[in-house]
């Protein structure tokens, strides 16, 4: 089983090969961020000689990047909010208390997870028409919790089974409550489940865009995602602020990623094989 | 004996006991009750109304229509077109998709200097948000400022900047090569985990059989990670089917309908054309076929658990 150096060698080479795979494209949007202008036409400076900032001072300081960011980030909040508060409390109930079946709510909930959007889009359009919310971030929060919430509970519920939950039964009997030993004891322990859940719920609605493209007409309550395209005219794309505010709009991502890196691919994959 | 056990069993599952467990779902199951079976049930029903939002005013609106909407969209050419590219597009996907990502986590479970730092690089794609990542590519692909054209028209390959985009012959492929990039990474952690699963143990008594390194890969890789990777395989089919984005972002499933899928079609009728009966109708066929991916899934699921 010993490999050869040049087995060694060749997996090595393989593996840079697909990080460049994996970080070309984007590398190409970092570059072009930094580039004027003139630059980004310019096929002689692929690799720009020079960087500026221009593109980013643009975008943060002469436009409605921010609020758009804002925006997006006052949604995503309300709806993660919502969504874990629900998904914490029914994993505990379907934990902790004998459901009667129990395990036909949790994959029919599963099971709404998979809803195509493009279905519940139309019947909504209708409802949020009828209720007075077409243009409203309410209505975004509303649809947003609707795969938001399916997803956490589901997550949270396989998370909550690998907790050992005697040590609760133990401290109830050191004569905390339910509450008490739920917050003291189980809430620590599933600490990296909660927060790669929340994070995630977070990054689910900070990345929907076809809701928010067709419920919202006002320019003032777009979202990062769909706001991002203003720099997209209908015949020609300022492409240097455009790669700048998708950067920015990568900051949650990034954040998100270094927070959760390690306990993320056990707990996601975990959460969709086992069931 | 067994009646009283049975006794005891729906003592313990009797709702005065339980109270506060069915407090604690109730939040989540009534939300998920209004906010995603309400609006599918009232898609379906409007798939079998007169609902075009452009006479929302005649006579027959709102009324109801039978099959009709399902009739019209089936004799539609683009309709039976996009149901087409829909199976193009799903099953390219898949199969580029499972290739590579099995490829790269080969590579990536061996032993390499510096592999934490390549499995995240690795995932990078997977972290972008569809919306970005669709912005990405176009300015990849994009004639005057795309990496793609100033690098073949330099090596000679192009006379002049291509729209790949823009071409009927290449789009379908430019749009999943886009999209491979972006889902590569979701399966490869599966696959990832599943390799990690397999007894190292195996491999060297294989090797001390004289299995050579393909023998190896079919008879002891494959067998071991078959059973998680069709779970992560069927979940990925229903992403794909299921993707938006990708798509109507790069395309919007143009040139001349060259990729739109039943999903894109579905959304152009509903809110290009404002034809809200026939989007509906386009759905629940989507849904069905979505329903019966889920169904096999969640039998993979519960068999795996028992």
């Amino acid at each position: 089983m010993k490999k050869t150096r040049l087995e060694r060698g060749i997996l090595q080479a393989l593996a840079v090969v697909i990080a460049l795979c994996s970080f070309l494209p984007f590398s190409w949007v970092l570059l072009t961020s930094v580039k004027s202008s003139d630059q980004i036409y310019n096929t002689a400076q692929l690799i720009p000689t020079s960087i500026t900032f221009d593109n980013f001072k643009q975008v943060l300081f002469q436009s409605n990047f921010v609020l758009y960011f804002w925006n997006s980030a006052c949604i995503s909040t309300v709806v993660t909010a919502v969504s874990m508060l629900f998904a914490v409390m029914a994993a505990y109930g379907f934990c902790r208390y004998r459901i009667f079946g129990a395990e036909k709510i949790k994959l029919s909930i599963l099971f709404t997870k998979m809803f195509p959007g493009v279905l519940l889009s139309v019947p909504y359009y209708v409802i949020m028409k009828q209720m007075n919310l077409i243009d409203t971030h309410l209505s975004l929060i509303i649809i947003n919790c609707s795969f938001a919430l399916p997803f956490a509970v589901w997550n949270m519920c396989t998370f909550f089974l690998q907790i050992p939950w005697e040590i609760e039964e133990s401290a109830m009997v050191d004569g905390c409550n339910r509450f008490q030993s739920f917050i003291k004891v189980i809430f620590p322990m599933a600490k990296p489940g909660i927060s790669a859940t929340t994070l995630y719920c977070f990054l689910l609605s900070w990345d929907e865009f076809m809701y928010a493209n067709t419920f919202i007409n006002s320019v003032s309550k777009k979202t990062v995602q769909v706001g991002i395209r203003d720099y997209i005219g209908e015949f020609s794309t300022e492409w240097g602020p455009l790669m700048a505010s998708v950067v920015l709009s990568l900051v949650p991502v990034i954040l998100f990623f270094i927070v959760v890196q390690d306990n993320l691919v056990g707990g996601l994959s975990a959460g969709a094989v086992k069931g | 004996m067994r009646e009283q056990a049975d006794r005891m069993k729906l003592k313990e599952y009797s709702f005065g006991r339980n109270r506060n467990g069915y407090l604690l779902i109730a939040p989540a199951v009534i939300s998920i009750l209004l906010l995603s079976v309400y609006p599918l049930v009232r898609g379906i029903v409007i798939s079998f109304l007169n609902y075009d939002m452009t006479k929302s005013n005649g006579p027959d609106f709102g009324t109801f229509a039978g099959l009709k909407n399902y009739l019209v969209m089936f004799s539609n050419t683009k309709f039976q077109k996009a149901v087409g590219n829909s199976v193009v597009w799903t099953l390219v996907n898949l199969v580029a998709q499972v290739l590579l990502a099995v490829g790269v986590a080969l590579v990536l479970n061996e032993k390499l200097k510096g592999r934490a730092v390549f499995r995240t690089v690795a995932l990078l794609p997977w972290a972008i948000p569809s919306a970005i990542s669709a912005l990405t590519f176009s300015a990849l692909y994009d004639t005057k400022i795309g990496i793609f054209n100033i690098l073949l028209v330099r090596l000679g390959i192009l006379k002049e900047s291509y729209s790949f985009l823009g071409n009927i012959d290449t789009a379908m492929g430019a749009v999943i090569i886009a999209n491979v990039w972006k889902s590569t990474p979701f399966l490869m952690i599966f696959v990832l985990a599943a390799l990690q699963g397999v007894s190292y143990e195996l491999y060297e008594s294989a090797a001390i059989d004289g299995a050579g390194k393909i023998k190896r890969f079919f008879y002891i890789t494959l067998p071991n990670i078959k059973e998680p990777m069709a779970v992560a395989v069927i979940l990925n089919a229903i992403s794909i089917f299921n993707n938006f984005n990708a798509i109507w972002l790069l395309t919007k499933g143009g040139p001349l309908n060259s990729t739109e899928i039943m999903y894109t079609f579905a959304y152009r009728q509903a809110f290009v054309d404002h034809k809200f009966g026939y989007a509906a109708a386009v759905s629940v066929e989507i849904f069905i076929i979505i329903a019966i991916l889920t169904v096999v899934y969640i039998r993979m699921i519960s068999s795996e658990k028992k």
